[in-house]
């Protein structure tokens, strides 16, 4: 245990190499201990070669880190990794995009020459193929792409990461460890692309699946194109700026725009072929399935119909991201699906692209943040921190000590209610913990019934929402 | 302000003390109770057409007589329904003490005699209003059309945003001999209230006092939507603003029910390369650009968000621009108190965007934003920043162009007003603007300063549009007798 202090003091990826249960045990002290010299090691490092970090610091008049308070004044907005002028991608300004990226991360990219570059896939794969880096992107449900400076290192420490979280959470190989014992993957999306579930696909085939004969995508063969992902949202910018926007979409796009409506009408039919897939070939094997619920149980609703049940082994995992995305079940909603899949292991995880941290849900209804995630709650208005006091709601933002080439401080859009402060959550782990209800102020600021004059309506493309929501997730 | 108000619920002429529901502001913590009006809907609107008859006892003089008398009564210091109205207005409400204390003791200057009857005969020309008006039709002897504007069963979703709003509601169904319901907004549940108070302090038996309902409820309840939006009793729903408040209504449209929308809207300005013919020129338009900005707080649909400016797209021209945004961030800080201050409740999401513009440092040039100051962002790409829907709390966004084509291209169906410099620049784009969709043209910095008073909304017309319009026509007998002859 002590041990397991000493390593991460001098490593937080001491998480990674060993048993994930260790980070619950750590006690407030420690936890503390860790934070503060990690954070104020992490600020030393990044700050010289982060430019926005350091104007960041200079702006707030913060030259070393000496109370985790003061990290709360080095977040970022979670705007700042999307904030490229959005001319950049409409010009095929590769280059400036490049530079822009450059600001963000430590990882050198001033070998890389994108000019000639037209497509935001192309620029991706460039540096894929020329750094460290695997650029994540966004969903963009609102249209602009953050980009993330996150390594290939990095991606696949996560990966190692998560499958430690399923291991070890009822203690010390608890459960099947999926590194060494590998299992098929069931994936109701794309194998390829850049989006951060497409990412982590990608690092969850080699891992977890020891390969691509091992899992089964809905889109085997095809990548998620992150120049498609941001279509919805291009089109409503140059939409925003009326007939002039309009005469400058490039046909290109509108062509694309075309080929997704084309290949969403064939989606059904892939879909319910995707499962019978699954069902029948993985059929009694402890598998891996990373999805959202809605869409499993929509499976298990069918599957059960048809008298189907018990598909597979008892120690199969489930993951499911994000809850249950807003969608209403009935209260025997879980029984359902358990009783079609086979098993009962449903990993809750809320975790953010900006984090290499997953928290996961307990037994009472908590999100328990990685140990190596430093929490604080500002007040939705004003910004300012807010007592570290159990109980407390506030806007949720973080520093992941992990990531070495980026600054992993942010500010989230979400509305949470901490825990761990004070007292440790009922299921025993040690730490700090959000609890259950998770919101977006975005989605709250609606329902006030406040009528103003000024706004904008947009002429929704009614196709391409449905096309984003539905590529997103 | 964490106190509990009670928002009485007025039912043609009567004040009802009935505070079953509670309602929550989040904003400044206000909290009300008032009515559940699901109770009173048979009484809200008027199922009787045939009532409307006492208001034509009345002549246009007599509603003059008291549409002024109750302005006088409306004088904050002396009125304790407009003074809470204007003490909750600070609470929820976007603009500062100073501004809104200026719209309120302005609120008498709307019932001046003379704008009531400028009001009424610009907006639908008394002879109209007042008895039938022949029109004769040149092509049909013997035809005598004639033609007189009738008032309607209405219902106002008014906004919040300044008081103005609900006392426009007033004077216009008073002017339109209507009856009228109306729905106030969370952000301001009082200020009608407070007129219809005052009214029935004044005269609670006067038809155009028992013609006026008010009354709170969350918009898009369906208990209470679906029995007051029914065009038995209803003829006409004029809605002001807000993207959710409209949708909900538009469930509800059906032949009998006419949509009067007030569409929420965003507000430009152009201005054109004799901005920068010399620097005192330059100073004289960004003092005139700060009041489109900045003035109210940039909290209505007519202020400047996205500026176009004619100074070329190259480094000198975007040199040119930052003078122009550094002149103007420093008028908007001496404009008066009664026009702009610092926005005491500086949207979150906007301040995230101008700190991120600030760190990253790339492709926009800011000026100020460091606090609640209000900002100048110039884009070096030709093109709007992409979070220019919501711009507000006093930050522009200056965009430089080579072409004055591209602004007027840039104006949409979402447009209102655009201040223009100079004028001549107004005069030569105009009917291109129109084209586009720009409702109202002004001369820079006229955005709220010329602000037509009651007579003319961005031209859309509203007091014609919430009469109901008949027609009389009469021929001679014996003619249309012939018609129905064969030959």
């Amino acid at each position: 245990m002590s041990h397991f202090f000493e390593q991460l003091m001098d490593n937080p990826l001491a998480v990674r190499d060993n048993t994930y249960d260790q980070g619950y045990q750590l006690a407030a002290e420690q936890l503390q201990r860790f934070h503060l010299h990690w954070a104020g090691k992490r600020f030393a490092e990044l700050r010289p070669r982060i430019s926005v970090l350091d104007k960041l610091a200079r702006e707030q008049g913060i030259d070393a880190i000496t109370d985790i308070e003061q990290v709360g004044h080095l977040l970022f907005a979670h705007s700042v990794y999307k904030s490229y002028p959005m001319s950049y991608l409409e010009r095929n300004r590769f280059d400036m995009l490049t530079k822009w990226l450059a600001k963000l991360t430590s990882t050198d990219l001033s070998h890389i020459d994108a000019n000639g570059i037209e497509t935001i896939d192309d620029w991706l794969d460039l540096l894929d193929a020329q750094t460290p880096l695997m650029v994540l992107h966004t969903s963009g449900t609102t249209g602009k792409l953050s980009f993330l400076p996150r390594t290939k290192a990095q991606s696949r420490d996560m990966g190692i990461i998560a499958a430690n979280i399923l291991r070890d959470w009822n203690g010390p190989f608890s459960r099947p460890d999926m590194l060494s014992h590998h299992r098929p993957l069931i994936n109701p999306g794309y194998r390829y692309g850049a989006g951060t579930a497409q990412r982590m696909a990608g690092v969850q085939v080699e891992l977890y699946a020891g390969g691509d004969d091992n899992a089964l995508f809905l889109y085997p063969n095809q990548r998620l194109s992150a120049d498609l992902i941001s279509l919805a949202g291009r089109l409503r910018t140059a939409e925003a700026r009326g007939e002039q926007g309009r005469l400058e979409i490039s046909p290109g796009l509108l062509r694309r725009r075309d080929e997704l409506i084309e290949m969403e009408k064939q989606r059904p039919q892939a879909i319910a072929n995707f499962l019978e897939t699954a069902r029948t070939r993985f059929a009694g094997q402890d598998v891996y399935i990373g999805t959202l619920y809605g869409m499993v149980y929509d499976w298990a609703v069918e599957g059960l119909a048809k008298g189907h049940s018990n598909i597979f082994g008892p120690d199969s995992f489930l993951s499911c991201g994000g809850g249950t995305k807003g969608r209403v079940f009935p209260d025997d909603w879980r029984e359902t699906i358990q009783t079609f899949l086979g098993f009962s292991t449903f990993s809750e995880t809320y975790a953010m692209t900006e984090s290499m941290g997953m928290a996961t849900l307990c037994e009472q209804g908590h999100y328990h943040l990685a140990p190596f995630t430093v929490p604080f709650l500002l007040d939705p208005r004003s910004g300012a921190q807010l007592p570290r006091v159990d109980g407390t709601s506030g806007r949720f933002a973080f520093l992941d000590l992990l990531p070495d080439n980026y600054w992993a401080g942010m500010v989230t859009g979400d509305a949470v209610t901490m825990g761990g402060f004070q007292q440790p959550c009922g299921c025993g782990r040690q730490g700090y913990y959000v609890h259950k209800d998770v919101r977006r102020y975005s989605d709250m600021e609606g329902g006030d019934d406040k009528v103003l004059c000024s706004g904008a309506p947009e002429a929704h493309d009614k196709a391409l929402a449905f096309l984003t929501e539905t590529l997103t997730r | 302000m964490t106190e509990l108000l009670q928002v009485p619920l007025i039912l043609r002429g009567q004040v009802i003390e009935d505070y079953a529901l509670e309602f929550g502001g989040r904003h400044g913590g206000v909290r009300f109770r008032t009515a559940d009006v699901s109770a009173y809907t048979g009484q809200l609107t008027l199922d009787a057409p045939s009532q409307l008859a006492d208001l034509y006892a009345l002549s246009f003089a007599d509603i003059v007589d008291y549409l002024e008398s109750l302005g006088k009564r409306l004088v904050l210091d002396d009125n304790p329904h407009l003074q809470a109205a204007f003490t909750l207005a600070c609470a929820t409400s976007g603009l500062s003490e100073s501004i809104l204390r200026d719209r309120y003791q302005l609120l008498p200057n709307m019932f001046a005699r003379q704008e009531i009857i400028d009001s009424a005969q610009i907006g639908c020309g008394i002879d109209f209003l007042e008895g039938w008006v022949e029109q004769t039709a040149h092509n049909r002897p013997g035809l005598v059309a004639r033609v007189r504007a009738f008032g309607a069963r209405a219902v106002h979703v008014v906004a919040g945003n300044l008081p103005d709003v609900s006392a426009l509601t007033v004077l216009r169904n008073a002017i339109t001999r209507s009856d009228c319901l109306i729905k106030t907004p969370s952000n301001d549940p009082l200020t009608a209230v407070a007129l219809a108070r005052t009214m029935i302090d004044m005269a609670p038996d006067h038809p155009l006092t028992r013609h006026v309902s008010v009354a709170y409820w969350k918009g898009g309840d369906a208990q209470v939507e679906d029995a007051i939006y029914d065009p038995r009793g209803v003829e006409k729903i004029v809605a002001w603003g807000g993207f959710n408040s409209i949708r909900h209504i538009t469930k509800y449209l059906q032949p009998g029910i006419d949509l009067i929308t007030l569409d929420p809207k965003l507000s430009g300005t152009i201005i054109g390369r004799e901005a920068f013919d010399s620097d005192e020129t330059l100073r004289h338009v960004a003092r005139r650009l700060a009041l489109d900005i900045g003035g109210w707080n940039q909290e209505g649909c007519v202020n400047a968000r996205v500026i176009h400016v004619q100074s070329g797209t190259d480094a000198e021209g975007i040199a040119c621009c930052e003078r122009l945004a550094r002149l103007t961030f420093e008028a908007m800080q001496q404009l008066p108190e009664h026009l702009s201050t610092p926005h005491k409740d500086f949207d979150p999401a906007l301040r995230d965007e101008l700190d991120t513009l600030r760190m990253i440092d790339e492709g926009y040039t800011l000026v100020g934003g460091e606090a609640d100051e209000g900002a100048m962002i110039v884009s070096h790409d030709g093109l709007p920043v992409d979070f220019s829907r919501i711009l507000a709390c006093r930050v522009g966004n200056l965009v430089p162009i080579d072409d004055i084509d591209t602004a007027v291209m840039s104006v949409n169906a979402y447009t209102q007003t655009i201040g223009i410099y100079p004028d001549s620049l107004k005069e030569a784009i105009r009917d291109r603007l129109a084209f586009q969709g720009a409702q109202r043209l002004v001369s820079l910095g006229g955005a709220i300063t010329l602000n037509g008073g009651t007579q003319r909304q961005d031209g859309i017309e509203p007091l014609r549009r919430m009469c109901k319009w008949i027609t009389d026509e009469s021929g001679d007998g014996h003619q249309i007798e012939q018609l129905a002859l064969r030959e």
